[in-house]
């Protein structure tokens, strides 16, 4: 009797919980990573909205957040609740109805902070607060498991990004004004920290002859955005941001490894298999914080496992994700100053008078990036990648002063050019060989944050420069639907179902806005 | 009557200077002392209900005298001023100075601070390790709470509940249930597909919808002609009767045991603070 009840309750909490098969298996009524599946392609099998119902699309709930800035947060759906951040809050809601299930505050005095979203793994969640601790909590009621300081209560760092849950270890990354930074895994059981791997190198380690003689606690190379995960190769790809000081590099001359690089890491032993570098001793803070795209596809008639990324270098990258071994590499913006193109070994061919000088430097593409964090989208089908892209230059300074770490220091800066205004494009790009397919240019002051979600009905969200949600055709870049958000973006959009009825998702401002279709 | 207000006036600076000689200069020897803070509860009961209730909620009596539970001016105030209030009364108020004993006075004080302060930084005496086994057992408290993921879930989580209230609270809470307010825990039945009726809570409820966990964690989001399933029940799930079926002892234990609740503090048996750890140095 007793094991018959035992069996019982197995079966009853097993099916509640959110399994690593079910990570595996990407997008589909449930939206389970901040990439939405593994190979952050942001691509939904859904298609009750299509590109003939579109225009029928209208506003079903919006959930505004309080003392969130503009909220940068990617919400988790499950069994039809979501879960979304605020700025160190999170929140469970009715995700047909917005309607507010349960809320967790994080105790303590935390700095008010963007938050890009959580990791789901069994009955837990995973949250960063902005101070770097990360929390387990109970899906179903908020419940705290535990916290965990994996900044060490180290005040030069911070966290914003959302963690990623691959076999029980939740990875994390942190972010820092000149410190070290580095790729981490917890635990998601006890939160113990099972590795950890440095962005820069430690004295005698590979890679630390490319620091000249700064010292190697510093440099930068924050982690501050979600990797992605290949469960057939068991390799995490997690992406590196720009050496510090950002614009000074006269204080580091070499390569600077391991900034401005993917590093493919075993998540069982922390290892890096290999690592890729896009820009070797960047002066010009183009961190490499997009998402690596995993893509499996005949490339140059042979079937390949893809790593695409659209780099704020403004070239997008092909790389055989088995090897780290450099594929392809074209330019996806115009205005592109600083080299040629990339060499047979994936180096930067330099163009001269591209640093940073106290004079200052005009140079494309600018700090924002020819592409930043934003996500990128795949359709697999129609082998598209689509790219919020933006054609900008800026003035770059560079200054004389000794490095500072922690003070703000940044080897001085950049600024806009107001005779040469740039514009936001959102770009299709045969994802083999990074050919334009389409694009669709924004109106607007250039400073949104917004990315792109592709589905199977023929379409991919994304936002223009003025704050309107649009709906395109994926296959023309035709617009076919918009709505005015009342602010601009700094956020993805994302899709999911309830009782069959697809609903797309997206935060503008401080308010979490959900469509579906007028009269489901 | 200009001279008898003179009078008074002098024999409060008479009083305040008396007090500024008599006060500690230094912090409340007593502040983190469980037994000073039991015996000033007790002097409590004798001289200060009148006026500020029996919890130190205030607004009693003829004095109204201020809420003590939730008061800025006592958080604000350093163990000398709280010392001078109680000592010298507070002029301008019907506050009376108290004409007690510096030990007396600073037992009173360390009681007041201990209704202000989360129960995680205050003494509180008690056996806390059997208060643990009184919440996972005879309690029957994690039938409905968790503590670090362990418990049911038709109470709130209480992981952190020593950082959050105040022992005043925590004290209230589990012997006067019905004064909490219930938002998120709203206890109803509700009807299972088999018809079988589950013990739940309403999460949030409009006219077109209604979230409600179950006993088991699970959590149903109904619609419209669903939302019969879930039948509103007036008495919350929370047992009224703990001072019947716990002992004063075992209550205190309790109250040991959840005001150590907090993430931020040690909570292994190993690293938790013994009965004898409490006490001052």
């Amino acid at each position: 009797m007793n094991k018959c009840v035992l069996v019982f309750l197995a079966a009853v909490s097993l099916r509640a919980q959110v399994s690593q098969a079910d990570l595996e298996q990407g997008v589909n009524q449930n939206w389970l990573t901040y990439v939405g599946d593994y190979f952050g392609q942001r691509h939904s099998p859904l298609k009750q909205i299509d590109t003939a119902n579109v225009r029928r699309l209208v506003p079903k709930w919006v959930r505004h957040f309080n003392e969130a800035g503009d909220l940068e947060t990617v919400p988790l759906v499950y069994q039809g609740v979501m879960y979304s951040t605020g700025s160190n809050a999170i929140f469970a809601l009715d995700a047909v109805s917005g309607k507010e299930i349960w809320h967790y505050q994080p105790q303590g005095t935390r700095r008010r902070s963007s938050n890009r979203g959580l990791a789901v793994f069994g009955d837990r969640l995973f949250f960063e607060t902005s101070d770097c601790h990360l929390l387990a909590l109970d899906r179903r009621n908020g419940a705290i498991f535990w916290e965990r300081d994996f900044a060490d209560g180290n005040k030069a760092y911070s966290c914003t990004g959302a963690p990623l849950a691959v076999k029980n270890k939740i990875i994390v990354g942190v972010a820092s004004s000149g410190k070290s930074c580095y790729v981490a895994a917890l635990s998601a059981e006890t939160g113990a920290e099972a590795w950890r791997v440095w962005s820069v190198p430690h004295a005698g380690e590979p890679g630390a002859d490319t620091w000249g003689h700064l010292p190697l606690d510093w440099g930068g190379g924050p982690t501050w955005t979600t990797g992605t995960y290949d469960p057939g190769l068991n390799l995490l790809y997690w992406p590196t941001g720009n050496p510090w000081p950002d614009f000074g590099g006269g204080e580091r001359p070499g390569d600077n490894l391991f900034t401005d690089s993917v590093l493919a890491i075993d998540p069982d032993t922390g290892r890096t298999k290999w690592y890729f570098q896009f820009v070797p001793h960047d002066t010009h803070d183009w961190d490499a914080n997009e998402t690596p795209v995993l893509f499996d596809t005949v490339f140059r008639g042979k079937r390949r496992k893809l790593l695409l990324q659209a780099n704020r270098d403004g070239f997008y990258y092909i790389l055989d994700r088995e090897t780290g071994e450099f594929l392809h590499a074209s330019a996806f913006v115009n205005k592109l100053t600083w080299a040629s193109g990339i060499d047979s070994k994936g180096r930067p061919i330099l163009l001269p008078h591209n640093d940073p000088t106290p004079a200052g430097t005009r140079v494309c593409p600018s700090v924002h990036g020819a592409t930043n964090w934003w996500a990128p989208s795949l359709n697999p089908d129609l082998g598209l990648f689509f790219v919020v892209a933006l054609e900008e230059c800026e003035i770059y300074y560079s200054s004389e002063q000794n490095p500072t770490p922690n003070s703000g220091y940044r080897g001085t800066g950049h600024t806009s050019i107001p005779s040469e205004p740039g514009s936001f494009y959102l770009r299709a790009l045969d994802a083999t060989t990074g050919k334009l397919r389409w694009e669709y240019q924004m109106s607007g002051p250039t400073t949104m944050w917004a990315g792109t979600v592709s589905t199977a009905g023929g379409l991919v969200f994304s936002a223009d420069d003025d704050g309107d949600l649009i709906a395109f055709n994926s296959k023309t870049g035709k617009d076919l639907w918009h709505f005015y958000m009342g602010a601009n973006l700094h956020s993805s959009p994302m899709t999911f179902a309830v009782a069959g009825q697809q609903y797309v998702t997206v935060a503008a401002g401080t308010n979490l806005f959900t469509f579906g279709l007028m009269g489901d | 009557m200009k001279l008898s207000l003179l009078a008074i006036l002098f024999m409060n600076l008479a009083l305040a200077q008396l007090g500024r000689v008599g006060a500690p200069s230094a912090a409340n020897p007593l502040a983190r002392d469980p037994k000073a803070v039991a015996a000033g509860e007790t002097q409590f009961q004798q001289l200060c209900t009148g006026c500020h209730g029996r919890s130190g909620e205030g607004g009693q009596g003829e004095g109204k005298g201020p809420n003590l539970m939730n008061s800025w001016e006592i958080r604000r105030a350093s163990d000398r001023q709280l010392f001078a209030f109680i000592h010298d009364g507070v002029s301008g108020t019907a506050m009376p100075a108290f004409a007690l004993p510096d030990q007396s006075i600073r037992e009173l004080a360390a009681y007041v601070r201990s209704l202000n302060a989360p129960a995680n930084s205050v003494p509180v005496s008690g056996d806390a390790h059997a208060g643990e086994g009184l919440f996972f057992g005879k309690a029957g408290c994690a039938g409905c709470h968790m503590i670090r993921g362990h418990g049911g879930y038709l109470g709130p989580d209480l992981s952190e509940i020593g950082a959050k209230r105040r022992l005043g609270e925590l004290r209230q809470a589990l012997l006067h249930p019905d004064t909490l307010a219930t938002d998120g825990y709203s206890p109803v039945m509700l009807q299972s597909a088999q018809g079988k009726q589950i013990k739940a809570i309403v999460k949030q409820q409009s006219n077109w919808s209604i979230s409600v966990l179950d006993e088991t964690g699970e959590l149903h989001l109904l619609r419209g002609s669903e939302m019969r399933r879930v039948s509103a029940q007036l008495r919350q799930w929370m047992p009224a009767d703990y001072a019947d079926r716990l002992t004063p002892d075992e209550i205190q234990n309790l109250l040991a045991y959840l005001s150590r609740q907090s993430l931020h503090l040690p909570t292994t048996s190993s690293e938790r603070p013994s009965a004898s750890a409490e006490e001052p140095n």
